[in-house]
């Protein structure tokens, strides 16, 4: 009798943990769908690369055309380090670190399996040494090691592109703070190797902060202010490296009917944005840039040295700004970019009296 | 505030080291710096305090008229003759020629485009060496004289945040300190004699290199997180090979004292 009811225990035990394994199995199984890891395989990596491209640069709003190859190329990409000033907004100027001269600095477009042809040039006209790390790099320093240029001097790397994803690149001397807080940074896409998904419109947006000794809008050159850099409390939060860069006459552009895909950074160097389009809900959110994408998104966080790829469709005819929902910092500080959608009005969606 | 005064007193009564019976004798006025202790910016566990004896060091950055009589009577060291190991293709590339400067605004400004091996041939042909960057250091901590500068960390990073002017201002255009050197800080960088000895990463535990310097962990060694014109120039530095000749970094002398 007492042997009877053990085993009928035990069938029970079995029976749950039966149920648990399948469970277990379902959800793993799910899980393997939603967050397909992309990696690079072996055999890419083993493969010779083929044929020799330059990398075409561009600077923000624009984006460089899709990758058209589809197998491993050396891609050359050479970036200028140079100190310069510049407008930081109407009146108000300040000297820039920069890559290529603009902050941000260009976007870099390359394909995973890519073997990328690294070169570093420091200007001789820089007082500071400079160098790059950049987030796609699986190497040390993400390249700062190999990078460390004295003004007038080249250093140089190679790197594989091993995943694919939206990557921030930055300045990495010390002290590498202020190299960003100076404009230091721009963004470099890796595209997987089927390519991206077909849009209409793609733009590059990096929204970044500048903690000057004077407040919002005093005139003339300011320098930077350590202090309020320390307490994290910035007087400029802009996109594309200036106030009122992408509004206005610089609005972006776009057509009802269109899918207009943002390439967005955030270089901090600390504040995380909370970026939404006032009037549209991204339809595709790639989540910190990599290969997870959520729909239906008001507002998508994007870390400090980190991105996102957002889309949406235009429906309707109408100026979409594009805000860091931290709101004081869009009214206050400079956080506003604008897409200006034109073409027929649709009732079925919006209509007002 | 007695070290202040004492060096105030010293400093005028310039030392003045003549080149040994050299084809042009250079004047060269040393100024002493007082012994002390020089708290290395990046700390390392063996070396937390440096004892910096007394030394003397040039008043101000060499000049370009300077130099100029350097290569004069040292024709290996013209730019059309130097050897690029030991001075790249930018040295003295804001000259006209080998022996002429060509532009009067520069002589008085200090050289600059001048490799390490350059610096260090210039300070042993005046019979002196290059400072060590301790010694560098501890004399560039000198406080200003007069009122204008109240905070010495503040103005180098103004100087700092400012683009470099085509024309470098003359040599004494800034600041004297109470060693009686001018320009420690506001002008140029400067060679030192140990410029590449500087911890920019260390081995792990497993000999993986580690990033120390360059990264923000970096923060956690240094002696002031908050001094950025001590983490330029030693970022600077790092950046830097002997034959290396860039368009802000000139140098100064420094001598043992008699003893």
């Amino acid at each position: 009798m007492k042997k009877l009811s053990y085993k009928k225990l035990n069938f029970r035990y079995l029976l749950v943990a039966l149920l648990v394994l399948v469970t277990m199995g379902y959800l793993t199984s799910c899980r393997s769908i939603g967050q397909s890891e992309k990696t690079i395989s072996l055999d890419d990596i083993d493969t010779d690369v083929s044929g020799l491209v330059y990398a075409q640069l561009t600077y923000a709003p624009e984006v460089p055309k899709p990758i058209s190859y589809r197998s491993p190329k050396r891609v050359k990409v050479e970036l200028t380090t140079e100190e310069k000033v510049m407008k930081l907004t109407d009146g108000t100027s300040y000297t820039f670190w920069t890559f290529n001269g603009h902050v941000p600095g260009p976007f870099i477009r390359v394909r995973q399996g890519d073997l990328i042809d690294f070169t570093l040039r420091n200007s001789s006209a820089s007082k500071h040494a400079h160098s790059i790390d950049m987030h796609a790099v699986t190497g040390p320093g993400g390249g700062a090691i190999a990078t460390q240029t004295a003004p007038g001097q080249f250093s140089h790397f190679e790197f594989r592109a091993m995943r694919s994803g939206l990557y921030i690149y930055h300045c990495a001397t010390a002290p590498v703070p202020l190299h960003i807080a100076n404009g230091m940074y721009g963004l470099i896409l890796v595209e997987p190797p089927e390519g991206m998904p077909e849009v209409d419109r793609e733009y590059y947006l990096l929204q970044s902060e500048f903690y000057t000794k004077g407040d919002f809008g005093a005139k003339g050159l300011q320098s930077f202010d350590r202090d309020k850099a320390i307490d994290e409390e910035p007087d400029y939060v802009v996109f594309n490296g200036y106030v009122n860069s992408t509004t206005g006459k610089n609005a972006l552009e776009a057509q009802v009917g269109e899918t207009v895909r943002l390439y967005v950074g955030n270089a901090g160097p600390s504040l995380i944005s909370s970026f939404h389009p006032v009037g549209q809900i991204f339809s595709n959110v790639y989540q910190e840039g990599g290969t997870l994408i959520n729909h239906n998104v008001q507002t998508t966080a994007i870390p400090v040295g980190g991105a996102v790829i957002a889309e949406m469709k235009m429906l309707v005819p109408e100026t979409i700004h594009l805000i860091d929902h931290s709101i004081f910092r869009a009214y206050r500080k400079g956080a506003t970019a604008e897409i200006e959608v034109v073409g027929d009005e649709n009732p079925k969606i919006y209509s007002s009296k | 505030m007695n070290k202040l005064l004492l060096n105030m007193i010293l400093m005028f009564f310039p030392v003045i080291i003549l080149s040994q019976g050299r084809a042009i004798a250079q004047k060269v006025e040393m100024r002493r710096v007082s012994s002390g202790v020089y708290e290395p910016f990046f700390k390392n566990e063996n070396l937390k305090k440096i004892q910096v004896d007394a030394f003397l060091l040039g008043e101000t950055a060499v000049t370009n008229a300077d130099y100029l009589a350097f290569v004069k009577a040292n024709p290996e060291w013209r730019r059309s003759n130097v050897s690029s190991l030991l001075a790249d293709k930018n040295y003295l590339k804001h000259w006209e020629s080998d022996l002429k400067i060509g532009n009067d605004e520069l002589y008085n400004a200090p050289v600059v485009y001048v490799s390490w091996f350059a610096a260090r041939a210039y300070c042993e042909w005046q019979g002196g060496r290059l400072p060590t960057t301790a010694e560098w250091e501890f004399a560039a901590e000198g406080a200003p004289l007069g009122e204008q500068i109240e905070n010495l960390t503040k103005f180098a990073m103004k100087w700092n945040a400012e683009p470099r002017p085509d024309i470098l201002p003359a040599v004494k255009s800034t600041y004297q300190n109470e060693y009686g050197l001018y320009d420690m800080n506001g002008l140029i960088w400067e060679w030192t004699f140990d410029f590449n000895n500087i911890v920019q990463s260390a081995k792990g535990k497993n000999g993986v290199t580690r990033v120390e310097f360059t990264c923000g962990a970096g923060a956690l060694d240094v002696s002031n997180p908050d001094d950025y014109p001590a983490y330029l120039r030693y970022g600077l530095r790092s950046s830097l090979k002997g034959n290396y000749c860039i368009s802000t970094l000139g140098f100064r002398c420094a001598a043992h004292l008699k003893k």
